[in-house]
């Protein structure tokens, strides 16, 4: 049985600075089983300005049992699956202990993405690739984040910028836009219907 | 000494409202709907940031204290451990294999200081335990216990210790409130006078005349605060005294059976192995650290006393060093400065804390080692998993049965179990087979199957009996020395094929 009351106050918890920290937690449905994370790319890194988005599972027996974490952003890194997303993380597995969150385990895995460990690979090409070529590595990394931890965030005020030459109010394009996740097409469809 | 809840974390209304909505949301029963209304009338307390379990994340609720200092709810400390090997501390990962008592002292310290959200948790651990079929030890003389009605089925047998010529040394002292009835009766009177706006009654100072206890009320010992919606109960120096001084704790451990002592007064009364001076249980594997939360707490709220406390030690410290020089001069002619020999000595035991090698726990399985009872512990040491011959009760009728270890078994000590177990003296023990391989590779084998329900006894109640050995989970292996003399755990080689066992 998963202690919700827990799951409850981790987030409370966690909305409350989430401006510090950048770590955001959220259900995905009324079951509190199962909950998305994101984290912002470590600043520095090749993940820098990314957005990533981690598919989190509780397990029954949580907090006693580590949760379940996986990247839903696809990202080029020796500990972390590029086709799974799955993360090679201690604390993930045998190393959890009751007393972290949700929150600090994603603080571990912003710290992983800043710190790889090649020797102890998930991802035995991105690994190979990171000891023996690492500016291709960096390269391939970047464009990753590019490709597809920018989708949201990339461009936001051009795409504010286009919605109010379009006539809508600065504002409103931009809680649109916000609302559906930041694809203007959607906001576009949004601010017409409503 | 104002009101220290003044420099508390912004905890505040936001999340008072959040529990009381999450109390609303589990609305099963009238009853419950009874006893939220009747907490909605009184604010229900914010607690410090210490207080909080970090397990759990809520008020601590009948807390224990590891040998690392760091606390947890009892049931918390309980689902953390290891039921196959050394478990590890939540919060520092200290490995230890005791699960230890309920500190009594922390307990009724919480009680005083934050009734309503004590019993608000004591509410919502009952009936997690009732849903579960096993329970926490329940103290007789709790106040609350006939508010609830929910604790008063499970008859006297608490994890109290037996009243004994030594106890009635701390008749006055912290432990006074189990122990006496009269004084408990006026420790629930206390919290009526609370409830009533009235002048505080300090608990243990009650059961003297009314004249003391109006003194001690103008002794600043006592403090009471109105601040915010009501009044708040805090802690006096009577609830907070070591077990052996008799006064305000200084640098506070808490040993195995849940008693609370100055660091210096165990490492200045023991010889070899700690041994509680009120129960006359021993502690394993050396001095506990510092308990922290309780020193910080103690810092904070009594920081007068608390200093002249840590003057009076750092006095009796010089007075040691100056002994040491002059000995160390008389000796040799060398001048040795010991800045805090006392600590110094905490922290050399402090790091042999750990105890039994994670060898000894998978020697067994390969046949040649001393027995492991995987999964069940010892009710009388706190033992988990039991390593050695196993003791069970054939007249305890609980499903968490009675299990004690061979140690435990040749000094019978009157302490009850680690659960709310029936056991009484009379009772007849057998011995009990340990797990064969094939099972245990079973039990693994369940173990990996995702919590299916076959398993039923998993994570809400791993159960410290045969009855159930499922509960276990993969786990490195960090060697540590072997000071299993500690508890004369019997690691004599190979017993798996004890002839004598019936």
């Amino acid at each position: 049985m998963i202690d919700f009351a827990r799951v409850q106050k981790e987030l409370q918890e966690c909305s409350r600075d989430v401006e510090a920290s950048g770590i955001k937690v959220a259900p995905k449905s009324d079951n509190l089983g199962r909950l998305t994370g994101t984290i912002p790319g470590p600043v520095g890194t090749p993940y820098e300005g990314g957005t990533f988005q981690i598919d989190i599972t509780l397990p029954d027996g949580y907090p006693f049992e580590p949760p379940k974490m996986q990247f839903a952003t696809k990202v080029w890194h020796p500990n972390i699956s590029s086709q799974s997303g799955a993360i090679c993380l201690d604390i993930l597995k045998d190393q959890w202990s009751p007393a972290l969150t949700l929150k600090t385990a994603l603080l571990s895995v912003q710290a992983l993405l800043s710190t790889p460990e090649p020797g102890d690979p998930q991802d035995a090409v991105v690994a190979q690739q990171y000891l023996r070529d690492y500016q291709t590595f960096v390269g391939t990394a970047r464009y990753w984040t590019e490709t597809f931890a920018k989708t949201s965030s990339l461009g936001v005020e051009e795409k504010v910028q286009k919605l109010v030459e379009m006539g809508f109010p600065e504002a409103l394009a931009r809680s649109a836009l916000e609302s559906v996740g930041g694809d203007e097409n959607l906001a576009l469809e949004k601010l017409c219907s409503g | 000494m104002e009101n220290k809840d003044n420099n508390k974390i912004p905890s505040t209304e936001e999340s008072k409202m959040q529990r009381r909505c999450d109390n609303n949301k589990k609305t099963p029963s009238p009853k419950h709907l009874l006893l939220i209304e009747e907490d909605n009338v009184r604010e229900e307390e914010d607690f410090l940031d210490e207080f909080q379990c970090s397990v759990c994340l809520d008020l601590l609720y009948k807390p224990v204290v590891l040998a690392c200092g760091h606390l947890s709810c009892f049931w918390c400390v309980f689902h953390s451990m290891n039921m196959l090997q050394e478990s590890r501390c939540p919060i520092c990962r200290h490995l230890f294999n005791h699960f230890p008592s309920v500190c009594h002292l922390l307990h009724f310290l919480l009680i005083k200081m934050y009734p309503i959200a004590y019993k608000r948790r004591e509410r919502e651990v009952g009936e997690e335990e009732k849903k579960i079929g096993h329970f926490s030890p329940q103290f007789v003389h709790h106040p609350f216990g006939s508010h609830s009605g929910e604790e008063m089925d499970f008859p006297s047998n608490s994890l109290h210790f037996p009243i004994n010529p030594q106890n009635k040394l701390c008749s006055n002292g912290c432990f006074s409130e189990e122990k006496e009835p009269s004084s408990s009766g006026n420790f629930a009177k206390a919290i009526a006078h609370r409830e009533d706006n009235m002048k505080i009654v300090p608990s243990t100072l009650s059961s003297r005349s009314e004249g003391t206890t109006n003194a001690a009320i103008e002794n600043c010992n006592l403090i009471r605060t109105e601040s915010g919606h009501g009044i708040k109960t805090q802690a006096s120096v009577a609830d907070l005294l070591c077990a052996e001084c008799k006064k305000l704790l200084f640098r506070p451990v808490v040993l195995n059976c849940g008693h609370v002592y100055c660091e210096s007064c165990i490492i200045s009364s023991m010889q070899g192995i700690p041994r509680c001076q009120i129960c006359r249980s021993l502690h394993p594997n050396g001095i506990p650290s510092v308990c922290l939360v309780l020193e910080k707490f103690l810092e904070e709220h009594f920081s007068e006393i608390y200093a002249e406390r840590r003057q009076v030690f750092a006095k009796q410290t010089d007075c040691q060093i100056l002994l040491h020089k002059s000995v160390n001069q008389e000796r040799k002619g060398v001048i040795e400065a010991k800045p805090c020999s006392s600590s110094a000595h905490t922290q050399q035991l402090g790091t042999q804390s750990s105890s039994v090698s994670a060898t000894v726990y998978s020697s067994w399985i390969f046949g040649n080692g001393p027995e492991v009872h995987f999964g069940v512990g010892c009710d009388s040491c706190g033992m988990i998993p039991i390593i050695g011959k196993r003791y069970k009760c054939k007249d305890c009728s609980e499903e968490i049965g009675f299990d004690v270890c061979e140690s435990c078994h040749n000094n019978p000590s009157e302490v009850s179990g680690r659960f709310n177990q029936q056991h009484k003296p009379e009772h007849n023990f057998e011995i009990a087979q340990p797990q064969c391989f094939g099972e245990f590779i079973q039990m693994l084998n369940l173990d990996h199957s995702d919590d299916s329900d076959d398993d039923g006894n998993d994570f809400p109640a791993p159960v410290l009996s045969d009855d159930a050995l499922q509960d276990g989970e993969d786990s490195s292996n960090d060697l540590s020395d072997v000071s299993t003399s500690v508890l004369s755990v019997d690691v004599a080689p190979d017993q798996k094929d004890d002839p004598n066992v019936s």
